[in-house]
């Protein structure tokens, strides 16, 4: 639910890192305040329990300056991915413009990103949105894993990540590292992309 | 476990032959090309009981044992508590199978202290903690950021839902109090002040804010004995059985309501009996209305709930829900709505109050819809 300024030509727009827990949302928005230092507007803000996971949602706003002389401003959010904060999901995910669904590569995690991608499919359409229709993105992260030298963790092939997940949605997906930052960007500049689309669609602003 | 075994042959540096062969017979041999890394990742297997490669090694149980205990470790600095434990413990199993007692002591206690350890982090992360109270600057933006109606008093209600739902109780009965001052608020205002005393196990702090409301008069007798009702549910939940004292007390009735807080006329808001007379119903996130003819029937359009009073609920309706928009009128009763909350969903009736179309602002050209619940 992006609020549009007419008057003084600003967009707000809200972007959510969704996932099953530990597959690295954090990360991703930590990667992107280290990196995009002239977009990022404020400080990130995160509110986590013991053990660094995320208790209620981590938030970070940036500015990407004009597009078609609208102020265009994004504020990414996090999830809290453990199966127990479920109420919060819903809260943060309410007025989404945007979806980055961030999945764990790691084989051992492989129901645990399809029981996620279900969740935000129930939540989205609790809030009235459809999985189908909000921009989507995929990342399959903890790519840098399958280099380890002896293969000791056994990591999903994107193809199987693809059949388990994208099958169906047929969304952008993104290899990645939010560790070492592979595929932080463009995951991000896609996901801004399909929004910014979307809302282009929904506001008209650039005809105004 | 599944016991599988593969046999590997190096042709040369970037090409193996694999083969995996399932040891309980159910599943056919496989068999792929490629380094081991790679077949492993295409397999997307569990890793092998055991490993014979053609230079000869075996991979020896010790080994597989490190191997896995180095699995173990990785998930367990992820934050992957359960899958580090599923490991350790087929760790420990194979010690305890493979290795000859009088060899195995020093590795079976290496086990099980990690496992002792890790069973005690595990217990003490799904130990539900108390939230921490946040700084000001955070409760601000939960406010601000979590409050999605154009509306000042709405959005003031639903800031402070937030911050009572992400744990900032102080704060919230602060804003839940601000709220006290708006009359068609009024009442969810100090039901919410309760719960949030409720949930900082605070029940002193919740009867004496009764009784102070008891003697402030800001609530007229009706709203008195909802509140009554409500907080008496609260301490039965608590396993507390205590009959409150209702607004006897001669000053209540003695100070007018508007003499209290400066208040906008209440010539045009309905009696407060009707408007509040089924404010315990569920919190409901949004509505499924199903079209009922036209060749989208069948088809269930789910709206945002913007706001809630009781079993009224205020919905946007997008300028692009054309069928909807042209159906809906003041007074049409909609049979078959799917009512979604976080709980529960629930299907019922429900009678249209109001139907405007948004002429201003980020929704301009949607229509707000008010649906009154007749479930
Ligand atoms: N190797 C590797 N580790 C990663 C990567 N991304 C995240 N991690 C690690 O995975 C763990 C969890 O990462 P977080 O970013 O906290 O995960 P999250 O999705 O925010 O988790 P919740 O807040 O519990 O939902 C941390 O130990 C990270 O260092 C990655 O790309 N590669
Ligand atoms: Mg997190």
């Amino acid at each position: 639910m992006a609020i549009f300024n007419l008057k003084s030509r600003e967009i707000e727009c809200k972007i959510v890192y969704y996932g099953p827990g530990r597959s690295g949302k954090t990360t991703n928005l930590e990667y992107i305040f280290k990196t995009y230092k002239k977009q990022v507007t404020d400080q990130l803000v995160s509110i986590d329990t013991e053990g660094d996971r995320t208790l209620f949602f981590d938030f970070l706003p940036m500015g990407l300056g004009k597009i078609r002389g609208c102020d265009i401003r994004v504020q990414l959010y996090t999830v809290p991915g453990q199966v127990q904060y479920s109420s919060t999901r819903k809260l943060v995910l309410k007025g989404a413009d945007g979806i980055v669904f961030v999945a764990d590569s790691f084989a051992i995690r492989r129901d645990k990103n399809i029981l996620s991608l279900k969740d935000l499919d129930l939540n989205l359409k609790e809030c009235g949105l459809n999985i189908f229709k909000i921009p989507l993105v995929l990342q399959y992260n903890k790519r840098d894993m399958s280099s380890m030298a002896d293969g000791s963790i056994p990591i999903m092939s994107v193809e199987t990540m693809q059949n388990d997940l994208n099958r169906q949605l047929k969304v952008p997906y993104f290899p990645g590292s939010a560790l070492t930052g592979e595929g932080v960007g463009r995951t991000l500049i896609e996901s801004l992309k399909l929004t910014l689309i979307q809302l282009q669609k929904e506001l008209k602003w650039a005809q105004k | 476990m599944t016991l599988k075994l593969q046999i590997s042959y190096v042709i040369n540096q970037s090409w193996e032959l694999h083969v995996l062969c399932d040891l309980s017979g159910f599943n056919p041999p496989e068999v792929a090309f490629g380094t081991y890394k790679q077949v492993i990742n295409r397999w997307d297997a569990e890793k092998p009981i055991s490993f014979i490669s053609s230079r000869g090694i075996v991979m020896s149980i010790k080994e597989q044992i490190k191997s896995i205990l180095q699995e173990a470790e990785i998930y367990r600095t992820q934050g992957l508590l359960n899958e580090a434990m599923i490991k350790y413990k087929n760790a420990a199993e194979l010690v305890e199978k493979n290795i000859k007692q009088e060899n195995r002591q020093s590795l079976v206690d290496g086990i099980t202290k990690k496992i002792e350890l890790l069973k005690k982090t595990i217990l003490k992360y799904n130990d539900p903690e108390k939230p921490p109270e946040m700084p000001v600057e955070i409760q601000n933006l939960i406010k601000d950021k979590f409050a999605f109606s154009a509306d000042k008093e709405s959005a003031g209600l639903e800031g402070a839902i937030a911050l009572s739902k992400f744990g900032q109780f102080e704060r919230a009965i602060t804003e839940f109090s601000e709220l006290l001052k708006n009359d068609s608020l009024r009442l969810v205002a100090a039901k919410n002040i309760l719960r949030c005393f409720f949930a900082t196990s605070s029940v002193d702090g919740a009867l004496s804010q009764y009784e102070q409301w008891l003697k402030s008069g800001i609530f007229h007798e009706g709203q008195i004995k909802k509140i009554r009702f409500f907080l008496e549910n609260l301490l039965k939940d608590k396993g507390i059985e205590r009959k409150l004292p209702l607004a006897d007390i001669p000053e209540v009735k003695a100070v007018p309501e508007k003499a209290i807080f400066e208040k906008k006329s209440m010539a045009d808001i309905p009696e407060q009996e009707e408007v509040e007379e089924d404010d315990e119903f569920l919190d409901i996130n949004s509505v499924g209305i199903t079209i009922t003819d036209g060749p989208q029937k069948g088809k269930e359009v789910v709206l945002d709930v913007t706001f809630q009073s009781g079993k009224s609920v205020s919905l946007i309706v997008p300028g692009r829900e054309k069928i909807l928009i042209e159906k809906f009128k003041v007074g049409l009763k909609l049979d078959n709505v799917q009512f979604y909350s976080p709980i529960a969903m629930l299907n019922g009736s429900g009678v249209i109050s109001a139907f405007t179309k948004i002429s201003s602002g980020p929704k301009m050209g949607s229509y707000s819809l008010d649906l009154k619940i007749s479930t």
